[in-house]
């Protein structure tokens, strides 16, 4: 009789995990940002502009984690 | 009696953070011109033709995806001054930006098999791409001038 016994099989490709281990990081990143600019803006909307500039900051660097971290799939597979 | 000219405020230009979009997007793209001629070169040498092509699709892509934030952004600013700008702002930039990164998986499913792309060749392009565009945003933005309390208008205006 086989020692070994199969219960159940995975099929498909390990990046899709991957990915979704990447996009983690960066949602949670840019939903930290945004709640916290909606915060500043609702304080003290004459700051908008200033505030906008500084998520546009943050969401560069949140998302630029995501666009590598989809990317590998060039090359890692 | 004279009727005063309106003056040129946050609620008519969208606002005070547009000229840093703006020069971000415009530096944003004279990047994406360098990296297409250096990647295209290299990767011409690498893989002939195929390198080439790869090292263009990888640019636009790294390029367009990362240019779209600003540009959701100088979007959504055209309804400040709207009772419902908070709401609008946010939901353009987000859905945007959820909306981009749908785009960017799709493409990168289709064309990771393609024949005419070299895999390494387009992802170091992104890379590059993506890291070249960290490096405008910053230096746009911390060479830029913007007043504190610039989105004022006050009463009578």
């Amino acid at each position: 009789m086989d020692a070994t016994t199969v219960l159940a099989e995975i099929n498909g490709n390990i990046a899709t995990v991957g990915y979704g281990l990447a996009a983690i990081g960066p949602a949670i990143g840019v939903g930290i940002v945004v709640g916290k600019t909606i915060e500043g803006v609702a304080r003290q909307p004459e700051l908008a502009g200033r505030l906008q500039v500084l998520m546009y900051i943050g969401i560069a660097f949140t998302e630029a984690l995501a666009f590598i971290g989809i990317a590998t799939y060039f090359i890692f597979v | 009696m004279s009727t005063p000219t309106p003056r040129a405020t946050s609620a008519a230009t969208g606002s005070s953070a547009r000229p840093v979009f703006v020069r971000i997007l415009k530096w944003g793209g004279l990047l994406a011109l360098a990296i297409a001629v250096i990647g295209g070169v290299t990767g011409f040498l690498v893989d002939s033709e195929r390198g080439l092509v790869s090292a263009l699709v990888g640019t636009a892509m790294a390029i367009l995806f990362t240019g779209l934030t600003a540009t959701s952004i100088l979007v959504a600013n055209r309804f400040s001054g709207t009772d419902f700008f908070t709401a609008i702002f946010f939901a353009v930039v987000m859905g945007a930006w959820i909306v981009k990164f749908a785009i960017f998986l799709v493409l990168v499913f289709l064309l990771r098999d393609q024949p005419w792309i070299n895999p390494v060749v387009m992802f170091l392009c992104i890379i590059a791409g993506v890291l070249g565009s960290l490096i405008v945003d910053v230096v746009v933005v911390a060479t830029s001038r913007m007043s504190y309390a610039s989105d004022v208008t006050l009463p009578g205006e």
